[in-house]
């Protein structure tokens, strides 16, 4: 190597340096000191650290609140994938193709609006919706006489984290909905032209031109979504804290009210450590299948 | 947070311009002397600020006092009734000591448990903090995090202008370790317009209670307002049904993380209660209801009852808001014992709110000193007056800052053999966390109460483990 070449590298490395540096502190060293943490038994009040083992594991595999609370992750994310990702394209699709211009811009707003509100009083919002007395979704159901279906929606352990997770549908389609737009109207107009002069129904030009040409977005929200479905923290702990009798927690939630409500921070960290690793492999295997399928127009 | 890092560039700064003033005064001569002799006369101005605003008799120990920095305060009332109390007491006393800042932030009552447990974790206390009486104080005492405030509380004339028994609430192993802020107690609100037009007298057994609210379910009117989202209004329940199922001293024994075995069979016989209560009495569905919520139902006067903490009260009467129908109507009675009761029927529910001190303060003159202030007698009935609560400083409640029911609260809790702290602070988190998970299963009837007290007994096991090491 030439003394210019190693001096352009030794550059290049002087430019990403402070990146660099900012990752490694940042995101690299919390996340390596959480798995060694995650081998000790500590609190909040004791600063004192005492070796365990694999203890932490050993009690995160027999706790029932855990395993439901991955199941809960697991329901959030497919229940995310249907109706964000793939409600969202739909939705998309209809505005581009069935409404009028002019129109087009006031239903984006009103569908993005949700995404742009205050989790806090969105949150407030469904607690009144799903309030069993004089909320509305059980008024509802008494009215057009359904008044069996009625349920404390956030108040039964059956019912409490499908509740949030609806909540959550409502909140964030329009968002997913606004990226599908963007990447529709960047598809060539042409493609559906010729292919409405060949005879093609809007929904085979849908399926046919749509949606592969759209992948891209897909595959990115198909990530964004389920590894965000896995972090899911805030939705819960605004509407039950995880309750009634830990019914409705998420990873996130009982990680946080392991750690910061039962005093055992070294069992948070396994949590977090759990947490890490499934979102880390569905990230993997994402971007692994869909490599270097980018289309360009 | 008076960490040294944020400390450095402002003492840095404060040399600065020491040092600036110094040079200033140095080249400007005889011109420079009326300034000098002004800032000369600044502390003396602020002695006399600070006595004239400390009020006569006040027990406050700034006058005079020449204290300068900033503390970092943290409380749980950010509700718009109950802030300005606390904001006002900070900035007269930030008046009266100009170079005191105290950084007030209030957090709600939920947020506060886990707020602490951060910053505790993060080593970042407050130099003045809220804690609840019971194990929720003694984690703090067992981790180093609370001050031992014996030397300043017993037996001095500032100890001795409390309550015994709000001070003893602070006390362990005998030392106090905190401020008692307010007093506490549980009672059932009831409207008494409602029981005199259905004929309900008043009842004294919980025998009693569930007839009348089965007279009253029958008229159609919800008989206690109930909403249980967080778990702890059932926990309330359960902390007054405690001690009249079980002997005091099994209770005792039980309440420490150290001994806790809850095999007394009057446990079972207290949540036994609660689902009796649930049944007859209570809102159903209330897992999904906040306690505001049903709150607002009782005073809707759509149902005849709710249970609430004395520190409730003011939002009956009409200054806080009450319509006229709730505000000249409501009166309040004891959770009644059950008639074949193994415990004591004499104890009440509730305890005083209190504020511990961070030992590793870097102000602890100003922290003292400022407690001081806070609970003096002015300040006390001032408290009293603004927000509607019962200070444990003695002799603060009158009939001129106190509305009467509150009045009544001081005479039930001098009535009583003792209290009864809060179930869910009293006893080690474990066993909290059982009861708040069991009593929400019990009322959605998901676990019977059996399955309830075993889950309990696995907490009080953990807990002996846990506190043991």
């Amino acid at each position: 190597m030439t003394i210019a070449a190693r001096l352009r590298n030794a550059t290049q490395w002087l430019y990403v340096l402070p990146a660099l540096l900012l990752v490694v502190v940042f995101v690299y060293y919390p996340a390596v000191d959480n798995l060694r943490l995650s081998f000790f038994q500590w609190s909040s009040f004791s600063p004192k650290e005492s070796f365990v083992g694999i203890q932490n594991y050993q009690d995160l595999a027999a706790d029932p609140v855990f395993w439901s609370a991955l199941f809960n992750n697991i329901a959030y994310a497919v229940v995310s994938v249907i109706f964000q990702v793939g409600g969202g394209l739909v939705l998309a699709a209809l505005l581009e193709e069935f409404v009028a211009p002019r129109l087009r811009a006031f239903f984006r707003t009103v569908f993005f609006i949700p995404a742009v509100m205050s989790l806090t009083v969105v949150g407030f919002l469904f607690y009144f919706l799903y309030e069993p007395n004089f909320g509305i979704v059980n008024q509802f159901l008494t009215a057009i006489g359904l008044g069996d279906w009625t349920h404390a929606w956030l108040g039964e352990e059956g019912t409490a984290i499908w509740s949030i997770i609806a909540m959550s549908q409502w909140q964030s389609i329009g968002y997913v909905m606004v990226l599908f737009i963007v990447a529709i109207q960047k598809i060539p107009r042409e493609l559906y032209e010729a292919a409405y002069i060949d005879g093609a129904t809007r929904v085979q030009a849908f399926r046919r031109i749509t949606v592969p040409l759209v992948q891209e977005m897909t595959v990115l929200m198909l990530i964004v979504t389920i590894s965000g479905a896995f972090l899911v923290f805030n939705e819960v702990w605004v509407m039950t804290q995880g309750g009634p009798n830990n019914a409705s927690h998420t990873l996130g939630s009982w990680l946080y009210k392991s750690g910061f409500f039962n005093d055992q921070l070294g069992y948070a960290a396994a949590i977090g450590s759990v947490i890490f690793l499934i979102t880390f492999v569905t990230s993997v295997i994402q971007l692994r299948l869909t490599r270097g399928r980018t289309v360009q127009f | 947070m008076t960490s040294s890092l944020v400390d450095r560039p402002v003492r840095r700064f404060l040399t600065l311009v020491a040092g600036a003033a110094i040079v200033l005064a140095a080249c400007s001569g005889s011109a420079s002397s009326p300034s000098a002799s002004e800032s000369a006369a600044a502390p003396s101005d602020s002695a006399a600020a600070s006595s004239a605003a400390s009020g006569s008799g006040a027990a406050s120990a700034s006058a005079g006092a020449n204290l300068s920095g900033q503390i970092t305060f943290l409380e749980k009332w950010p509700d718009p009734n109950y802030a300005p109390y606390f904001q006002k007491v900070v900035s007269n006393y930030e008046a009266a000591n100009p170079n005191v800042k105290i950084d007030l932030q209030a957090v709600g009552d939920q947020p506060i448990k886990d707020k602490l447990r951060v910053l505790a974790a993060s080593k970042q206390m407050p130099d003045i903090y809220f804690s609840w009486a019971g194990d929720f104080t003694k984690k703090f005492v067992r981790g180093g995090l609370a001050a031992d405030l014996t030397s300043a509380l017993q037996g001095t004339d500032w100890g001795n202008s409390f309550v015994p028994a709000a001070l003893q609430a602070f006390t362990y192993d005998g030392k106090v370790y905190g401020v008692p802020i307010d007093l506490d107690a549980k009672f059932m609100v009831y409207n008494t317009k409602v029981f005199a037009d259905n004929g309900i007298q008043v009842p004294t057994t919980l025998e009693d209670l569930l007839s009348a609210c089965d007279t009253l379910k029958g008229k159609g009117i919800q008989p206690i307002a109930f909403g249980n989202q967080y778990g702890w209004p059932a926990i309330h329940y359960l902390t007054q049904l405690n001690p009249y199922m079980v002997p005091a001293t099994t209770l005792a024994t039980d309440y420490e993380p150290q001994s806790g075995a809850f095999t007394d069979p009057g446990y079972k016989a207290a949540l036994q209660a609660l689902i009796d209560l649930n049944t007859h009495c209570l809102t159903q569905k209330a897992n999904g209801i906040s306690h505001e919520s049903a709150q607002a139902q009782f005073l809707a006067g759509k149902a005849a009852m709710q249970y609430v903490e004395s520190v409730e009260f003011p939002v009956f009467t009409k200054a806080g808001g009450a319509s006229d129908a709730i505000a000249s109507n409501w009166g309040f009675f004891k959770l009644p014992a059950p008639k074949a009761a193994a415990g004591d029927a004499n104890v009440l529910e509730g305890a005083p709110d209190g504020l511990l001190v961070n030992p590793n303060s870097q102000h602890m003159d100003i922290v003292l000193d400022f407690l001081k202030y806070l609970t003096n007698q002015s300040n006390a009935a001032l408290l009293t007056k603004m927000n509607g609560w019962l200070s444990p400083v003695k002799g603060s409640a009158t009939s001129d800052n106190a509305f009467p029911q509150l009045i009544s609260v001081l005479d039930e809790i001098n009535k009583a053999d003792g209290m009864a702290i809060w179930l869910d602070t009293v006893t080690n988190i474990n066993v909290a966390n059982a009861y708040l998970n069991g009593a929400q299963a019990l009322l959605d009837g998901k676990k019977t109460t059996d399955q309830v007290m075993s889950d309990v007994q696995a907490g009080a096991a953990k807990a002996k483990t846990e506190v043991g090491q």
